[in-house]
This record gives C-alpha cells, structure tokens and sequence, in this order.
C-alpha cells in the first residue's frame, strides 16, 4: 500500500507548486479514506459477529415476559438473571462444565502424544506409501459417527468405558488425530532439518537434538493444534451423548435443550449464551498468544 | 519472532495443563454438584463415588471406573424421552420424584439417544435402566428389539387404578403382551388470543365450531388484522401429523385409514385449501404454537395441549382454550398417551415397580397435571386445583370429550417401528397437495398405496375410529 502512495505523491507533488501544501495532503486523504474504508470493514465484519452474541446475551438476562415482546427492544429496558440462574443449577450443568473442560485436556493431550510423533515422522521420514498414509489417516473422518454409534456404545459398554470421561476424550482424540497429525507433520516440515543435524555435530544426540532444538521451534504450532482439538472437543456433542448417561459434557446437556427437546425459549437463550460465555472468556486471555501462534504456523 | 514464544506462555501453558491434569487426577469429577432431591438423605452422599469416572487409574486395563451400578448409588434409573425440557426436568426431579419411595436418577434424553442408549446396553448385555418412561410412539422399537419385559403381573397389581380399557390396549402394541403401562395423558386443543375473537363468525358457538366456520374465522381476521393469524404446527419437529390423522381425516371420513382416498377425503383436502390461504406462512418453521402465540404472529392455534401450556400459564387472561373444530364426520381429536416400561434384565425390578406403583398412584397423577400440564390416566386422581393455564386446558377438553358429536380417534396400532414412515404417508400427501398443489385424487391413490405396504408389511388391524378388520386394515 505505502509504495502505491508513493507513486501517487510523485506526479502530484510535481504537477504544481500549490500553497499550503495541498499536494502532501492529497495523499493523506487518499490515506485517510483507505483507512476509513478497513476501519468501515472491520466494524461491519465485528457487527456480524457481535450482535447475535448481543441479542442472545440481552435475552439471556432478560425477565421471561420481555423475551416474547414484539418488536424486541435493542436495549433491553430491565435485567434479570433468573433463567440464567435456573440454568446453572438444574441438575448436572455444573458438573458438565468440569467434564467439558477435562474431555478436551484429556483429548488434547492424547492426540498430542500420538499424533505429534506421527506428524514428526511424516515430516522427516520418507517411506514407501508416505502419501497414501497421509490419505488413509483422513478416512477416519469419512465414517459418519451416527453410523457407528449403536456399535460404538456397545463396544464401550463392555470394555467399561461406557460413561466415563476416558471414554469421550478416546472418542474425541479418535476425531482430532488426523488434524493433529497433518498439522504438526507440516510444522515438523517448517523446522529445518539443519537446524537438528548442527546441533548433531555440536555435540547433541538425535534425541537431545530433537528435545532441545526441534521442539522447541514447533511448540506454538503444537500449542495451536493442541487448542485445535480442544475447540474439537469443546464442540463435539454425538458421541459425548451417545457414549455417555450420567457424566454428559456441557455442550450434549446445553445442545439437546436447545435444539431437540423444545425447551421454552428463555431456556434455550440461556443456553446459547452458556455455550458462548466460556469461548469468549477463553478468546479474552488467550487471543495475543493465539496470533502470535497462528503468526508462526503460517510462517 | 521467538520472543513472543520465549520461554513464557509455553511455561504458563505448561504449567495450566499440569495444574489441570492435576485437578483431573484428583477431583471425583462429573457428578452433578447440585444434590438430587430425595427424600432418603443417606443416598445423597453416595453418587460421587461410584460414578465418578475416576481418571486416576489407567484406563488400558479396562478395569475403570464406571461399571453401571448394581446397587443404585445415584437413584435407579429413570430413563424417558418425556419431560426433557430443563424446567420440566427439574419440576420431575424436585416436585414429582421427591417423595418417591426410593431414590430416583431422572434422566431426560433427546428422541435420538432415548432410543439408541437402551438399544446399545441390551446389546452389551448390561442394562443400567430400571424404567423406561415414553411417548406410545417411543416403544414399539424397543419392543421389536426384544427390550422390553411383559408388565402383565404389574398391571394386575395395579388395578384399583382403573385404566381405560383403550389405553391398555394401546400398552400391549398390537400383541397379547403388555409392553407399557399408561402413565399419564395429553391430547391437542385449540386456542386463540382474545384479540380474535371480535372475528368470529356470527351465530358460531368457539365450544361448537365447524372446520367451515373456523375456515371464515381466519379469513375475517386476516381482513380485519390485515395478517394469516391462524397456525399450525408444521416445523420439523412440530406434530402435525396428528392433525392429519386424529382430527381432519376422522372429522371428514369418520376413518383414519379406511376412507383415506374416498369422495370424502378429496372434500377435506379441497376445504382445508381453502382454509391454508389464511394460514400463517410461518407455520412450516413452527415446532410449538406457545411461541407464535406470545409473540402475536399467530392468534388462533391448534397443537398438543404441552406446547400450548407456555402461552396460557403466562397469560392466562389473553387466552381462550376451545374444542377441535367438528367436520361432516364428528369432533375428532386424538388423547395421546405416555406409558412406563421394564427393559429386560433392567437392575433393581423391585424397586422399578415400586416406581411405576408411585408415578400411577392419583395423588403423583394430581402432581403431575399440576406442575406439568400432563393429564391423569388413573381415577381418583384430584384436578379441582390446577393451575390457571392447565385449568383452559383442562376444561376445554372435558368440554370436548362431552360433545354429542366427540369422535376419539386413537394413536396408530401395531405399526411398530414403521410409526415414522406412516406420519410421512400423511404429510406427503399435505405437502404434494397443499404446499405443490398436485391433484387430489392422484395424490391420494398414490399415498394409499405406500399406506397399504406398510398395513400389509406390519399386519396392524384396524383401530378405532375405523371399523374393526380381521386381517390387515385395508384402505378402501
């Protein structure tokens, strides 16, 4: 952009000698209105985004009466937190915040310490079938779950995994694998091989070389595909409602409210809004690491 | 670059997931924080311990954790595709189960893992569920996959409750087994804001009405509103069908499926065209009418008197509750049932049955129309003080069973799992006539046909209001 500016200063500049300097602020109106119109886009784009979490947010906290008025009102004229409070002590909303939250460690750490020597290999390996193992990896997710779900809660049911947090994190590590693996084969890929083999010849030894120099430079990639199966998992509501019973995960209990059993409508704007908040909060503290990540990976 | 991944945040990440695998390892994790309501104190302190999907032990051995309980540690399971919503979950769990004889594990689940949980237990041979509570259209799956134990000795038991003689027969899905028992009753009503009722015909009776007088009905209002305030629940998850089958063929043909193509049935599609020009266009995203209703979109509604109730009890001032229109036919309407089932090999039989003794006693029948708007199937049970909502409900449709022209049309018999393909018969055949506008008779040779596959398919005989048969029903 600064070198097209450039090119417009010249000519102008030297078309007239004008008074006030008028020529130098030409450009800067043409500056201006470039950054007017990003600002115009930002906004529009954040106004997407923002304002359905803002009218599930007002009537969240809205009285029930004020939720059916017609037409809404963009600032919500009294607040309540009944039906959120409703929300969060119905039976087992609580608890299925704690199980959303170790599922998605849990996973998040299984597909790591699978998937991240896979990718290693991938990257730095060249065997025979390299490609078609690369494939074969994706065709786990072309098995539609649905299809497996009877089968697969059977299965569980008697290996004892039925209903226990174990059990969805295997299910969602099973789902984040082929994500996690192509990721970080492609970061492997991104940290030179060099780099690993001069620390070879200064002294370290293929593991050390790995642990000290190579690791290091992938981390934030990891990190990223880490958070990406958490986000997986977070989000994944089919087998953690069909694979458990008493211990669900908070979106399979908010989710069945919200969209299959026809919850009164305040009940299910609670909802959405019990499934946004934790996002939001974890977008808040997390959100200069993950671009300085993202920054990294697509380097 | 590597400064902003130096040491830090990788530390702080690494340090969060440890401190979490920690508290993972440590916490009993995953049992509801909140007590279950009980009245046997004892229990309450159990359920953390058995439950808890105890992360600590590795879990290659699969020798962990959750092992369905032998002994109900949180309650016997109540497994049930009714009362799902989260307030009506929690007024079962708090209103309800409180007083039940032992503690109870309410577990509400959506239609698809209702089904599908049960079905995978069976299979593994480890059923968890003490009882099954659903809707009649829930369990002929489970009876066909053999899940279900004969309740007969339990149903003797309870005959001081005095079940309707067609409700047990509807428990028995076709066969000599009884497969359910009557838990508790709904039907479908209408209702209207009383900002319509300025529009109603002159000389109409809102008890009396015909399906012509409603038909002039909204299409005063839509003149005087300038709006198609009348709807019909036609979204994806809406009822509709029922109004196919329970209300509109009866009320025109005296038939649910004999008559589904005669001269009569092309009159009732040819008047209920008429009628569609002052439906609501929202109707086909409409899954509940409580919501059109508060809103004002819609001013005169008809559905299942649970998805009306949100409505009434809001505002039971600004509503009317009234009788079905009647047709040529009769007033139909349909009573839908919800019934209790044992799984076979279900934990805890006695307990279950003590159970199922307490949710049909009158006084839990009582609890239930009072807090739930579910209606009672046992006599005895005391309806004198219901809420102001569930007191429309209830009298319009006692209005309605009174009528000299009420024509009960029952819920589908011994179908079995082919419950699905049959409501799809009927909504096709609105959908190509109504919505596409293709020719009536055609349409209904045509739906007849797959109609009669089914009837032949699953040997269902005839039910009422259609005149007994002795083999498969047969349409005319």
């Amino acid at each position: 952009m600064s070198a097209q500016t450039n090119a417009m200063r010249t000519p102008l500049a030297n078309a007239e000698e004008m008074p006030f300097n008028a020529a130098a602020n030409k450009p800067t109106l043409a500056k201006t209105i470039t950054r007017l119109l990003l600002y115009a886009a930002a906004i529009t784009i954040s106004l997407f985004f923002l304002v359905p979490i803002y009218l599930i947010a007002i009537s969240a906290f809205s009285p029930q009466q004020a939720i059916f008025a017609y037409p809404k009102a963009l600032i919500p004229q009294t607040l309540s937190a009944d039906t959120m409070l409703f929300f969060w002590n119905a039976r087992g909303v609580q608890s299925a915040l704690v199980n959303s939250v170790l599922v998605g460690i849990l996973a998040l750490i299984f597909s790591l310490l699978v998937g991240a020597p896979a990718g290693y290999a991938l990257a730095r390996f060249l065997f025979r079938g390299r490609d078609s193992y690369k494939m074969l990896i994706l065709t786990t997710r072309a098995f539609p779950i649905v299809i497996l779900s009877i089968p697969l809660a059977v299965n569980y049911i008697q290996w004892n995994l039925y209903d226990t947090l174990w059990g969805v994190a295997f299910a969602h590590t099973a789902m984040a694998l082929p994500t996690t693996i192509l990721v970080t084969s492609s970061i492997f890929i991104g940290v030179s091989r060099e780099l690993e083999e001069a620390a070879q010849t200064l002294g370290c030894n293929r593991a050390q070389a790995f642990i000290k120099v190579a690791l290091p430079l992938a981390l934030p990639g990891l990190a990223a595909a880490a958070i990406f199966t958490f986000v997986l998992s977070w989000n994944e509501t089919f087998a953690a409602t069909i694979l458990t019973q008493r211990n669900r995960t908070l979106p399979a209990l908010v989710l069945a409210q919200i969209a299959d059993v026809g919850a009164p409508l305040p009940f299910r704007y609670a909802g959405g809004f019990f499934l946004i908040a934790p996002s939001l909060i974890y977008i808040f503290f997390m959100r200069k690491y993950l671009l300085g990540m993202w920054g990294q990976v697509v380097k | 670059m590597l400064k902003i991944f130096s040491r830090q945040p990788v530390a702080l990440l690494a340090l969060i997931v440890i401190a979490l695998v920690v508290v993972a390892g440590c916490a009993p994790a995953a049992q509801p924080t909140a007590a279950p309501p009980t009245s046997a104190p004892a229990a309450t302190n159990a359920p953390a311990a058995t439950n808890a999907p105890a992360p600590t032990t590795a879990p290659a051995g699969g020798a962990t954790a959750t092992q369905p309980p032998p002994t109900p540690n949180g309650g016997i399971i109540f497994h049930s595709s009714q009362f799902a919503p989260v307030n009506e979950a929690e007024a079962m769990r708090n209103v309800i189960l409180k007083d039940a004889p032992m503690l109870v594990d309410f577990q509400p689940q959506a239609a698809g893992p209702f089904v599908d949980i049960p079905l995978a237990q069976q299979k593994a041979g480890k059923v968890n569920i003490a009882v099954l509570g659903g809707q009649h259209g829930d369990f002929p799956a489970f009876a066909n996959a053999g899940l279900l134990d004969d309740v007969t000795p339990l149903l003797n038991k309870l005959a001081d409750r005095k079940f309707p003689e067609q409700y047990i027969a509807l428990g028995k899905l076709g066969t000599d087994k009884q497969y359910y028992i009557p838990w508790a009753q709904a039907t479908y009503i209408m209702v209207a804001n009383k900002d319509a009722l300025q529009y109603l015909p002159q000389g109409a009776d809102i008890n009396k009405l015909t399906y012509e007088q409603l038909t002039e009905w909204a299409k005063n209002a839509q003149q005087g509103t300038g709006q198609r305030v009348l709807g019909l629940p036609i979204g994806p998850q809406g009822l509709i069908h029922r109004f196919w089958q329970g209300y509109l063929y009866p009320a025109y043909t005296g038939t649910e499926v004999v008559n589904f193509k005669s001269a009569d049935a092309v009159k009732m599609w040819t008047d209920f065209k008429e009628l569609w020009k002052y439906v609501n266009p929202g109707s086909t995203n409409y899954n509940n009418m409580s919501e059109p209703l508060q809103s004002g979109e819609v001013l005169i509604a008809w559905d299942h008197v649970a998805r009306l109730r949100d409505a009434l009890q809001a505002n039971p001032d600004q509503y009317v509750a009234f009788p079905v229109p009647a047709g040529p036919k009769g007033r139909a309407y349909m009573p839908v049932l919800t019934g209790l089932a044992i799984p076979v090999g279900g934990p805890n039989r006695a307990e279950a049955e003590q159970l199922i003794t307490y949710l049909t006693d009158p006084k839990t029948q009582t609890l239930v129309a009072q807090n739930l708007g579910f209606f009672p199937v046992v006599s005895g049970a005391d309806t004198s003080n219901l809420p102001p909502g569930v007191r429309l409900e209830a009298d319009a449709i006692a209005t309605m069973q009174a009528s000299p022209d009420a024509l009960p049309a029952l819920l589908p018999l011994g179908l079995g799992a082919k419950g699905g393909d049959w409501n799809k018969v009927y909504n096709d055949t609105f959908q190509r006539i109504v919505i596409k506008g293709e020719d009536i008779q055609t349409v209904l040779n045509e739906q007849a046909a797959l109609m009669q596959g089914i009837l032949n398919e699953t040997k269902a005989k005839c039910w009422p209001p259609d005149p007994a048969s002795d083999g498969p029903c047969q349409v005319k």
